[in-house]
C-alpha cells in the first residue's frame, strides 16, 4: 500500500532561521554568520572586533565547534557574553541549536552578535541562521583559487575577508586571482584585506560592520 | 556528513507515518531532492540502510528523484541548470537568480500490510 506524504524535510531549518530573524529583529541585535575553513582566523577576527567596537558597541559571542569550548574560553577573558555550541556529528551550526543558545544570551544587552560557525566551506553556506550578514573568511595559506572550487560559501556571502595577509610573502596567493573569482561568483562581494599580526586592514573592516550594524540597531 | 541527518529525519517521519497505519513494515520510501541541496544519493540510502536497521524500515529502498535547479538570467529568461551554477548556463553571464533545486521533501512510502509488523 501506498501511502502519500507531501512533507518537506528539515523544513525546519527555513523555519527556525525565520525564528531567529524575527527575535533579532524584535530584540534590535544585528547578526553576524562567520563561516570558513578551520583555522582561518575566525575567532582571531571576533577578538579584534570586541576589542576595537569597545565602548561603541555591545558584542556577544555564540561559538560553534565540533566538539571542546576552547574558542568560547578565548573569548571570554575578554569578558563579554559568549555560549559555547558543540555540534557533535553535525559539520555546521543548525539553526535550532543556534536558537536555544540564543537562551543563554542577554540580547537586550547585545548589538551585535557573532555567530562563529564549525570550520567547513562547505554544509554552513547550505544552512540559513536568519543572519543579518554572512563574512566567509578566507587565509592566504589556504590558496587563491577557493573560490572557484567552494562557491556556493562565496556566492552566498555578502563579505569576503582575506585574512592572514601578513604571511603573502611566504606563499603563493595572488589576491587580484581570489578576488576575480569571488566577484565572478558574486558581483555584490564587498572585499577586505586583513591581518591580526600586523593590524593591516583590520580598521576597514570593522568600520563596515558598525556600520551595518548601526543600520539596523541604531 | 549533514546526510546523516537528513537520513534520520527520513527515518523518523516514514516511521511515524506507518504507525499511523498500524506499524506495518516500510517497504519503499520516495523522496525528492533538488540538486542544490548538496547531498549525494548513494551516500544518503547507504546512510539511510545503516539507520534503519533494526526499525520497521530496515531493508526498504530509498528512491531517490531529482530535482532540477532553474536558473534565472536577466538575458535569457529560464534556464534549467544540472547543479549549482554560478553563471547563467546559456550565456555565461554571472548576473543570475537560481530558483527551484532545493527541494527534499518525503513524497510517500510504500508499506507491506501483508507482513506482521516487526519489533522496531
Ligand atoms: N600569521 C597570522 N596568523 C594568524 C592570523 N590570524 C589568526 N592567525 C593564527 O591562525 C591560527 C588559527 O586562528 P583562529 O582564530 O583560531 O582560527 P579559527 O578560524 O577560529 O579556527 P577554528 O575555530 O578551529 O576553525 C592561530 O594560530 C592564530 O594565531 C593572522 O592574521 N596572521
Ligand atoms: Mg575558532
Ligand atoms: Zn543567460
Amino acid at each position: 500500500m501506498k501511502v502519500d506524504i507531501e512533507r518537506q524535510i528539515q523544513q525546519s531549518a527555513e523555519e527556525t532561521a525565520g525564528k531567529i530573524r524575527d527575535l533579532l529583529a524584535a530584540r534590535k541585535v544585528f547578526a553576524v554568520n562567520l563561516i570558513s575553513s578551520p583555522g582561518s582566523g575566525k575567532t582571531t577576527l571576533i577578538e579584534s572586533a570586541i576589542e576595537a567596537l569597545r565602548g561603541k558597541k555591545r558584542v556577544s559571542v555564540v561559538e560553534g565547534d565540533i566538539e571542546t569550548d576552547i574558542d568560547a574560553a578565548r573569548i571570554r577573558k575578554h569578558g563579554v557574553q559568549v555560549h559555547q555550541i558543540n555540534t557533535r556529528s553535525s559539520c555546521h551550526v543548525p539553526p535550532f541549536l543556534l536558537l536555544s543558545a540564543l537562551d543563554h544570551i542577554d540580547l537586550d544587552a547585545t548589538d551585535l552578535l557573532f555567530v562563529e560557525n564549525v570550520g567547513n566551506l562547505v554544509c554552513p553556506a547550505e544552512v540559513p541562521l536568519g543572519e543579518d550578514l554572512r563574512v566567509v573568511a578566507l587565509s592566504v595559506a589556504e590558496g587563491d583559487e577557493k573560490p572557484l572550487k567552494y562557491p556556493l560559501v562565496f556566492k552566498t556571502s555578502d563579505i569576503l575577508v582575506i585574512t592572514k595577509t601578513d604571511l603573502l610573502p611566504y606563499v603563493k596567493f595572488d589576491p587580484g586571482r581570489v578576488k576575480a573569482a569571488a566577484r565572478a561568483v558574486n558581483p555584490r562581494v564587498e572585499i577586505f584585506e586583513v591581518s591580526a599580526v600586523t593590524g593591516s586592514g583590520i580598521s576597514s573592516f570593522l568600520e563596515r560592520i558598525e556600520e551595518l550594524c548601526g543600520r539596523k540597531t541604531g | 556528513m549533514h546526510e546523516l541527518g537528513i537520513a534520520r529525519d527520513i527515518l523518523d517521519i516514514a516511521v511515524a507515518e506507518a504507525e499511523k497505519h498500524g506499524g506495518c513494515r516500510i517497504t519503499r520510501v520516495d523522496l525528492e531532492v533538488g540538486v542544490l541541496r548538496g547531498v549525494v544519493p548513494e551516500n544518503l540510502a547507504f546512510l539511510f540502510g545503516h539507520v534503519a536497521m533494526g526499525t520497521i524500515a530496515e531493508g526498504a529502498r530509498l528512491a531517490i528523484e531529482e530535482q532540477p535547479a532553474r536558473v534565472a538570467c536577466e538575458a535569457c529568461g529560464p534556464v534549467e541548470a544540472r547543479g549549482f551554477t554560478i553563471a547563467c548556463p546559456a550565456c555565461g553571464s554571472p548576473a543570475v537568480k537560481v530558483e527551484g533545486g532545493d527541494a527534499l521533501r518525503i513524497l510517500s512510502i510504500d508499506i507491506d500490510d501483508s507482513l506482521p509488523a516487526r519489533e522496531a
